[in-house]
């Protein structure tokens, strides 16, 4: 068990606490995982201060929890699976270490939040490709490694993506920064090379960064990481197509980012884009909801510096005969919202309070990754799962996000609900394992497993898991990063 | 001649797999990708092209030896020039040159195939390379009234060859051929009875000096009636008398035609009309020897330049099978009416060969139906009724392995249509 | 070095005698190496019951598709996976292909081109394997490195069938990261630099839209093939720039703008090594061409989904020239030669006339990454490459680099070759020590590390990165069967 004192000696007095108040804070999130208090909370400043802390807890045998994002949390996996366990919070990290143009790339410390950078990468002419509506305390890093789908389809090459290359404190308390950033030379050597970090494959053949992705923070700590931006646009206009059939929206959406010819693109249903543009409930919300078809794809043509209205023009024009093939319209608004007011709420973080929250307090999501043509699928068993938890279909949010360039489907179920009621507590509670079951059964993929829904999803696949027991060995030896989380 | 001639090639093979393959440009399908039917059947490496490179290469570092595996390489191929083409879209080098020293090697080494041994000693004593009496050689045209060149005078001369004179399900090909030709008006002879193998086969499995020996005494004989003109419809005689014999520099000025090519002469010339309809939607098959390594030969010395490119003095030209005979056998079945030509995906220079040459035929049944079996997958694909071809050794093989699709000569089309 | 019969029994039991083979004097076809026996699996099931018996007997293998390149172990089983050639699904929709690693590139390619789609085929040349991890001619809109797999089956160093992503949790193709965790941090295929342990027997690889006709129509006899019909919405061009800046600029201009299907930094040899069909034929191409070309410059294919967009594109591309006083390369505008460089770029992805039709063999040094970095770097090793040329021992490419923009240039992709007979033994040293000092010069200044040859010293100014891969290598090979060495293409 590691002593305060040795903590003190790492960060300073002022950046360790014990105090009730700051442990209860992180004992619990809005997710279902049980309660647990850690022993203490430590705010390391520097990368030098992070090793310290691993290094330390390897021969105190003591669990590290990281946390780069503020509250409020969501999935669980900032809460200490085990007890005695001390929280790195990171949210003082907060440098921009680099935003360069040129090479369409920025550089953060993990306490960097959406808010904060977006506004930086701004002034230099670059934009991030964003998760849709993040909270406002949401840590850029803490997005990129849990693999946060993001509303630019088209850029997203590599489901790794935007996420470029990091520095990490792996849970053997080595230092090692992965792809381009590895070497040779220091960051300030590189740099001086011309050196931008951008590449995120290697050193070698391992592609270091996609064992840090996904493992919420059972391989090591993150202290920087550097993202790939986009530039820009000079131009775009954004259009809204809306259904009461969703298989034509998924079929459009596929030959857009197929075709290459849309930035933003993704579907939601009426509850959830009212539950993003209500100001004033139940009112307010149950207006602009009453007004919008079921289905509301939206996408966003944009033009970069060469003549852009004529690159819009060309692409709405081809645009134009792809709905009209399929049936569809699009348009500048549906109902009341305006596909224009959509696109700049979506190039920013939510407002506050988070919009997940603004119905009912509380939302639980289920997410996984199929593809275009088993959507439809999808969202049937998840509304036939909700009809049978006693859950109203009309409730129900839905978020699809096409990912990595088409190949795949981000699914994604809003459940909101009321946390001050316990009996709706319970009820979702229990739908959200009776539906991810469902789901699973019909073929979803939880890539993204957390909470108490993790070990039915790794049962599917006992050889992956053989293999990553191999390299949670390697990274993290003594199981100090975070254990009870993801599968260990 | 042999292999220490192509150090220089053998070094140029980087193992790139193109010659397993038709050329890149022309890969249509999955299905029909492969081009060398060695490798696509017996896999290992060295049955493909580079493969055989590789062997021949390691031959001159360290003496040639041989093993069951080696000498099952050596006769497992049909050297239909497939690979050399493939190879040489991208390279200069000579790719069947090597792998026919190769081969000749071996038999100088005294490691052959007894069956293959068999046939070139039907060749030695009775002057054909298939079973069948000597003097049995002409019977085909009794009762034809065709002129003998070994005694009159012709202006061209039809060499049958040896399957068409012996096999009397090819009898209907010469026979077809000397009526088109009596019908065009040619004053033309055969060699009956004292016909002679071309020897282009015993060549093609690797016995030179037999080859040497007949092709000589072809040439005498030809020589000596005078004639400036051979015709002949057996691909594997066309390869022998316009290509081999001018290798070894033994053919003089005499013009070399497949009965393909003298039929679009005379067609163009307007001595053939096609004019009855023959309903039938056929594909072609281009014979190996006809089309791609139908080109003629090219006969170079020099030297390579020093320094370190691949170039010589004086500049070398490769054989690619660019000048194969590929139009000609399409623009008679094109003068056919009533006759639909679709063609498959492996054509012309990159053609699927049938499975008879290299002595397959003979030391490898199975293989060559393989090999011909594999085409008529190719064929039925397109549609077609019937796969034509200009060769007896790809009609038999056809024929042999069962084809649902008919199978003809040109020749028989032709004079459904005259 | 032959298996005793007992063991050879085991592995022939799994194959049948048909596909397996000990006789040494094949072993000249497979690079020279002595290998103890050559063994073909035609199926995952297979391949699992040779790597377990590897295991077993303590055997090493090594698996190889088309068999290019690679370094093996002598005595060691090789594992030729050449009867595994199927395709087992193009799914159009979602936009991946599923092989088996014998599956080459052309093949793949005809079959998606039918469908309005294409992938990203290697610089290794479309007679190479689908599956390859790599860069290629079409990385600018295809991606490239190890950024174009999904999901993965990979037999284990020992012999376990692995699935990765969505493939070993629902069965299905389109993810292979997770659940949690990727699998492909260490499943990143098998090409430089370096290759994983076990066996990859099949992959899902992403597809993107082709904008081309579903078939060229061609004309012509081999080896010069033409095309018949231009596509409407196709052009190609070599444009030449006075300095490397004014090139790189319109690089990253026509990245940004997003306007190119193709974006090849060839150099003018290059250009003349794909359009022409023999060697003399080359060297007086590429004598006019050296002469016609202002300075480094770029082939570039623009491709329009419609007119109209083709239009724009076609705009974009003038104003970027212009604005970087780019010249197009007259001889490329012959719309004969444009029809060469077209099929030839997108369809042959040009390799072995490029590289090894003038000398014979080549050395390269690759580089993937930051591609402003690289080519600083790539204009010192082209004049390092000039007193090997004045020497005659390389062929004279004027001390041309190459590459490319990946990912409408968020990334890129260097390299540099020397090109000579491999017979001569003074050029070959000579290309050897080349490729050292400039490698060394690459660490020493800070841009990258060259990191195919697995050095130790190298490893050090890299996290130390060979040590976790060891362990990764040790952990999943514990028998030690699985060498790392070298790649299969």
């Amino acid at each position: 068990m590691v002593v305060e004192t040795k903590l003190v000696k790492i960060v300073g007095a002022a950046n360790v606490s014990d105090k009730p108040k700051a442990l209860d804070e992180y004992s619990s999130d809005m997710s279902f995982v049980n309660k647990v208090e850690p022993a203490y909370i430590v705010k390391p400043k520097t990368t030098a201060e992070v090793e310290k802390i691993v290094k330390l807890a390897n021969e105190t045998n003591t669990p590290l929890v990281p946390v780069s994002s503020g509250p409020p949390h969501f999935r669980g996996d900032t809460v200490p699976g085990t007890g005695g366990a001390v929280i790195v919070d990171l949210s003082k990290m907060k440098k921009i270490l680099r935003v360069d143009r040129p090479r369409r790339v920025a550089m953060v410390e993990p306490g960097v939040t959406f808010k904060e950078l977006i506004p930086e990468a701004a002034k230099a002419g670059i934009r991030l490709n964003m998760p849709l509506l993040p909270r406002q305390s949401k840590s850029v890093i803490g997005s990129m490694l849990e693999r946060e789908p993001v509303v630019m389809p088209k850029y997203q090459w590599d489901v790794s993506d935007p996420l470029a290359c990091v520095e990490v404190i792996f849970g053997t308390g080595d230092e090692f920064r992965t792809g381009q950033a590895a070497g040779p030379g220091t960051i300030e050597e590189q740099s001086k090379a011309g050196g931008v970090q951008k590449a995120p494959y290697g050193p070698g053949t391992g592609s270091y960064h996609r064992i840090i992705q996904g493992a919420q923070g059972t391989m090591g700590i993150v202290t920087w990481a550097s993202l790939r931006c986009e530039i820009l646009p000079g131009y775009e206009e954004a259009f809204m197509v809306g259904s009461s059939n969703l298989a034509p929206l998924l079929d459009m959406s596929a030959w857009l980012i197929r075709l290459r010819m849309v930035n933003e693109c993704f579907i939601l249903n009426s509850t959830n884009l009212a539950a993003i543009f209500a100001k004033s409930w139940p009112a307010d919300y149950q207006k602009i909801k009453s007004e919008l078809p079921s289905w509301i794809l939206f996408y966003v043509v944009a033009g970069y510096e060469y003549f852009p209205e004529e690159r819009v023009n060309a692409y709405v024009k081809e645009i134009s005969a792809l709905t009209q093939r399929l049936g569809l319209a699009s348009a500048k608004s549906v109902g009341s919202i305006s596909a224009y007011e959509m696109m700049k709420t979506v190039q920013k973080p939510s407002d506050e309070p988070y919009w997940k929250l603004r119905y009912k307090g509380a939302c639980e999501d289920i997410f996984f990754l199929t593809i275009n043509d088993k959507t439809e699928s999808m969202v049937k068993t998840m509304l036939d799962a909700a009809g049978a938890g006693g859950y109203a279909a009309t409730d129900l949010g839905v978020y699809i996000q096409p990912a990595v360039q088409n190949t795949s489907i981000h699914c994604e179920f809003n459940l909101f609900y009321n946390p001050e009621e316990a009996s709706e507590v319970q009820k979702i509670q229990n739908l959200s394992a009776a539906a991810t079951r469902a789901l699973l059964n019909n073929g979803a993929f939880f890539s993204r497993p957390y909470g108490e829904n993790t070990r039915l999803i790794i049962n599917r696949d006992a050889a992956s898991m053989t293999v990553f027991n191999k390299l949670k060995n390697i990274f993290d030896p003594n199981h100090i990063m975070n254990p009870g989380k993801l599968y260990w | 001649m042999g292999l220490e001639k192509y150090q220089g090639d053998l070094a140029m093979c980087h193992r790139c797999s193109a010659c397993k393959f038709i050329p890149m440009q022309k890969v249509a399908n999955k299905e029909f990708s492969y081009v060398c039917p060695s490798i696509a059947r017996y896999d290992f490496h060295i049955y493909s092209g580079g493969g055989r490179l590789h062997v021949a290469k390691a031959a001159l570092q360290k003496g040639f030896q041989y093993s069951d595996r080696i000498l099952d390489m050596v006769k497992n191929c049909q050297m239909c020039g497939a690979c050399g083409v493939s190879c040489n879209y991208a390279m200069d080098m000579e790719v069947m040159e090597p792998i026919q020293e190769y081969r000749i090697q071996s038999v100088k080494d005294g490691h052959t195939v007894p069956a293959l041994d068999k046939a070139v000693e039907m060749m030695r004593k009775g002057n054909n390379m298939v079973p069948g009496a000597a003097a049995k050689r002409g019977d085909w045209a009794k009762g034809l009234n065709i002129k003998d060149f070994t005694k009159e005078k012709v202006d061209v001369i039809y060499h049958v060859g040896c399957l068409t004179s012996f096999n009397k399900d090819m009898w209907k090909l010469a026979q077809g051929t000397a009526g088109l030709l009596r019908k065009a008006g040619v004053n033309f002879g055969i060699g009956g009875a004292s016909e002679l193998c071309c020897g282009g086969r015993a060549y093609q499995m690797g016995y030179e000096e037999d080859f040497l020996k007949q092709a000589k005494k072809n040439m005498a004989q030809i020589k000596k009636s005078g004639a400036k003109t051979l015709v002949t419809g057996c691909a594997d005689g066309y390869h022998a008398f316009k290509v081999l014999y001018d290798k070894y520099n033994l053919k003089g000025d005499l013009e070399v035609l497949h009965t393909s090519e003298y039929f679009a002469r005379l067609i163009k010339k307007g001595k053939l009309k096609p004019v009855k309809k023959v309903d039938l939607t056929v594909t072609y098959h281009d014979p190996c020897r006809l089309g791609r390594l139908g080109e003629p030969w090219i006969h170079w010395e020099g030297k390579k330049l020093p320094g370190g490119n691949f170039v010589f003095d004086p500049p070398k030209t490769y054989r690619r099978g660019t000048h194969g005979v590929y139009d000609p056998p399409r623009d008679v079945l094109k003068s056919i009416p009533g006759l639909k030509l679709t063609e498959m995906t492996r054509i012309k220079e990159y053609a699927w060969c049938c499975g008879a040459g290299g002595g397959v035929n003979e030391s490898n049944p199975d293989f060559a139906a393989w090999t011909a079996r594999e085409r008529i997958k190719e064929a039925s694909s397109t549609g077609a009724e019937a796969i034509v071809t200009a060769c007896p050794w790809c009609e038999k093989s056809f024929k042999e392995a069962n084809s649902n699709l008919k199978v003809y000569d040109i020749v028989e089309l032709l004079e459904k249509a005259v | 070095m032959t298996f005793n019969k007992d063991i050879y029994k085991e592995f022939e039991d799994v194959v049948g005698a048909e596909n397996i083979c000990d006789d040494p004097l094949i072993m000249a076809a497979y690079k020279d190496n002595p290998f103890a026996a050559v063994i073909m699996p035609k199926n995952t099931a297979e391949v699992s019951a040779i790597v377990k018996l590897c295991n077993k007997h303590k055997i090493i293998f090594r698996p190889i598709c088309t068999g290019w390149t690679g370094l093996f172990v002598p005595g060691s089983l090789l594992i030729d996976l050449r009867r595994m050639n199927h395709i087992i699904e193009i799914n159009e929709k979602n936009m991946y292909a599923v092989v088996e690693p014998y599956v080459i590139s052309a093949e793949l390619q005809a079959e998606t081109f039918k469908r309005g789609l294409h992938f990203c085929v290697k610089g290794a040349g479309s007679n190479c394997a689908a599956i390859l991890r790599g860069h290629g001619h079409l990385d600018e809109t295809t991606s490239g490195d190890d950024r174009n797999h999904l999901a993965v089956e990979w037999v284990s160093p020992e012999g376990d069938i692995v699935h990765s992503g969505s493939l070993g949790s629902s069965g299905e193709w389109f993810s292979g990261d997770g659940p949690g965790i990727s699998l492909r941090s260490i499943l990143t295929s098998a090409v430089p630099p370096g290759a994983s342990p076990g066996i990859f027997t099949k992959a899902a690889v992403k597809l993107y839209h082709w904008p081309g006709p579903t078939a060229y129509s061609l004309q012509g006899q081999s080896p010069r093939y033409t095309l018949k019909d231009k596509p409407a919405y196709m052009m190609a061009r070599y444009f030449s720039f006075s300095t490397v800046e004014e090139m790189f600029n319109a690089e990253i201009k026509i990245g940004e703008s997003e306007i190119a299907l193709e974006h090849m930094g060839f150099n003018p040899a290059m250009v003349a090594g794909n359009i022409t069909t023999c060697n003399e034929e080359f060297f007086e191409v590429f004598g006019r061409m050296a002469k016609q070309v202002k300075g480094p410059g770029f082939f570039i294919i623009i491709a329009g989904t419609s007119a109209e967009d083709f239009a724009y594109k076609k705009k974009v591309l003038d104003k970027i020239i212009a604005d970087n006083n780019g010249e197009s390369l007259k001889m490329v505008e012959d719309p004969e030669i444009e029809g060469i460089l077209l099929i030839q770029c997108t369809r042959i992805s040009a390799s072995i006339r490029e590289t090894f039709r003038s000398g014979g063999t080549f050395k390269s040094i690759p580089i993937m990454g930051q591609r402003d970095l690289t080519i600083k770097w790539a204009t010192g090793a082209g004049e390092a490459k000039m007193p090997l040329i004045k020497k005659g021992l390389i062929l004279d490419d004027g001390g041309g680099f190459f590459g490319w923009g990946v990912e409408q240039g968020h990334l890129g992709k260097t390299e540099i070759f020397c090109a000579f007979n491999p017979t001569n033994q003074e050029a070959m040293d000579a290309v050897n020590q080349w490729r050292e000092d400039q490698k060394a010069r690459a660490v020493r200044e800070f841009y990258f590390a060259e990191t195919m040859d697995n050095s130790e010293e190298v490893s050090k100014k890299l996290c130390n990165y060979l040590e976790w891969w060891h362990k990764i290598h040790k952990a999943l090979d514990p028998n030690d069967v699985s060498p790392e060495a070298g790649s299969l293409v």
